[in-house]
Formats: C-alpha cells, structure tokens, sequence
C-alpha cells in the first residue's frame, strides 16, 4: 500500500511515520512531500492508495490539497493531521471529501482506532 | 467587523498546562506526569530561545513559547527519537521547538474557535515585541525540572 505523508515539518513528518509504525502499518510504503505542492505532484506521479496530509503548509494548504485533486477527479482517500481539531475545521475537511481528521498531540493508539476503520 | 471571541476557556493557564501537558505525554515523554506548573519564582531563560505561531484575523492572537537552548536541544532529541548525546542542528531544534508551539497555538484556537488561520511557527533569540498587544496569559511550566514559559498574546 502506497501513502503519501504530507507536512512542511520534517520533524513531525518523521514523528507522522514514526507512529504510522508504532500503530502497526509498518508494511506501508510511505513517501514524504514537504507542502501541499509538493504533494500534489507526488500523488499524480505515483498514485497513492491513500493522503495523510498536514492543514497548515506554506505554497499550499492541506485543504487546498485535497480540492485541488477532488477538482480533478483523484478519489484518492485522504485524510488530516493538523494541530486545529476545532468542530468547525472537522466540517470543512469533511465538506472536502476528508475521511477523518486526527489532532495534534496523538498516540499510535489514537491513529490505529482512527484509521483502521477507514483503511484497515 | 471585529469577530467575537470567546477567551473564557483560555483565560487562566490551567488550560495552557493541559495543552501542554498533552502535548509532552504523547510526542516528547511517552508518559504523563513530566509538566507542572513552575515552583517559585520565575527564573531566567539560559541561553534563550523563543518560538512564536499567530493566529492570524482581524484579531491576532500570538502563543509565544520560550526555553532555554538545552532545554530546547531536549526536546528536539526527543521528539526526533535521537540518543541524549546526540547533536541537534539549528535546522532540526527549528523545526522541533516551532511544531511545539504550532501544536500549542492549534489547541489554543481550537478552544476559543478563532475563525483565523496559524501561521508558520518563528523561532528567535528572543521574544518578539509586544507592542500594544495585550497578555493574556503567561505561564512558567516545569519540564522535567527545567523552565518552560508558554505565554498568550492579544495583539491589534
């Protein structure tokens, strides 16, 4: 299974594939991208079985990500891990066609009982 | 229009110390129990470093986070998993301290439901001014026995 991890901070994406393993999905096979460009033309590229993207990223935003390939036609399932978890930013995702959106802080456990449901 | 905000739920730094808390016991500790408030007087930084996130709207509100460089180096080893002798690059202790105060700042504007959106975190030798801004909340924290200060900014 091919996953895209996307966040303008190396540290946290490490911490992001850290915890992917540490939940169990350690037979991912996990690309990085540094923003939401980056990803953008990472996913095209390689046609990812599914997005875990970071909201706030300079070029551009998560949210921005994921409309950009909904615009396109890219079903590709995608979901956030960003430090706002406020109700109305989980509706905004929602609306976008998010799956889930996981707040900073958050455990292997946190991502196991979040994600196992959707792509498990 | 100026957008109304609630600031009830983060006028006090009890919740700043959940935040923090949270934040040390899931990704920096692996544990619960390493986050306090400060004992006694508030002393000063070594060596210091400061680490900013706006949320940025017709009202900015500003979570400024200061450390010492040791202190940060801490943090940044252990966010990255890196052995405690290891060095840490300006790039990474960047990096590291400014995720810390961009997770902070997002569980800020969570609880008070800022319309606005954050900013890239900054990272300083020393806080940025306050102008005429307002604090509303400044807190000195314990980490592991060392000073962690984690203030809230109005600024117009």
């Amino acid at each position: 299974m091919k996953v895209v991890v996307a966040d303008d901070s190396r540290v946290m994406r490490q911490i992001v594939v850290r915890t992917l393993r540490q939940a169990g999905y350690d037979w991912w096979e996990i690309e990085e991208a540094e923003d939401g460009a980056d990803a953008l033309g990472k996913i095209r590229a390689s046609r990812p079985d599914f997005v875990l993207s970071d909201w706030n990223m300079p070029n551009m935003t998560g949210i921005d990500l994921l409309r950009a390939l909904r615009a396109e036609g890219d079903e590709t399932p995608f979901a956030f891990v960003t430090s706002e978890g406020s109700p109305q930013m989980r509706e905004q995702a929602e609306q976008a066609g998010a799956l889930f959106l996981i707040a900073k802080p958050f455990t292997a456990d946190i991502f196991r009982e979040t994600i196992d449901p959707f792509i498990g | 229009m100026t957008a109304t905000i609630d600031w009830a739920p983060v006028l006090d730094t009890d919740p700043l110390l959940q935040i923090s808390q949270d934040l040390f016991a899931t990704m920096i500790d692996a544990e619960p129990g390493h986050v306090h408030h400060w004992v006694g007087s508030r002393p000063e930084l070594v060596d210091p470093r400061y680490t900013w996130v706006d949320v940025t709207d017709e009202q900015i509100v500003r979570v400024v986070i200061g450390t010492g460089r040791e202190t940060g180096e801490a943090i940044t080893r252990a966010l990255l998993a890196l052995p405690d002798d290891a060095e840490v690059t300006d790039e990474d202790f960047m990096d590291a301290v400014g995720e810390v105060a961009n997770v902070v700042c997002g569980n800020v504007k969570s609880l008070v439901t800022h319309p606005g959106t954050l900013t890239i975190p900054v990272v300083a030798h020393a806080a940025p001014p306050l102008g005429d801004g307002t604090v509303l909340v400044d807190a000195c924290l314990s980490w592991r026995g060392a000073p962690l200060t984690v203030a809230l900014w109005l600024l117009p």
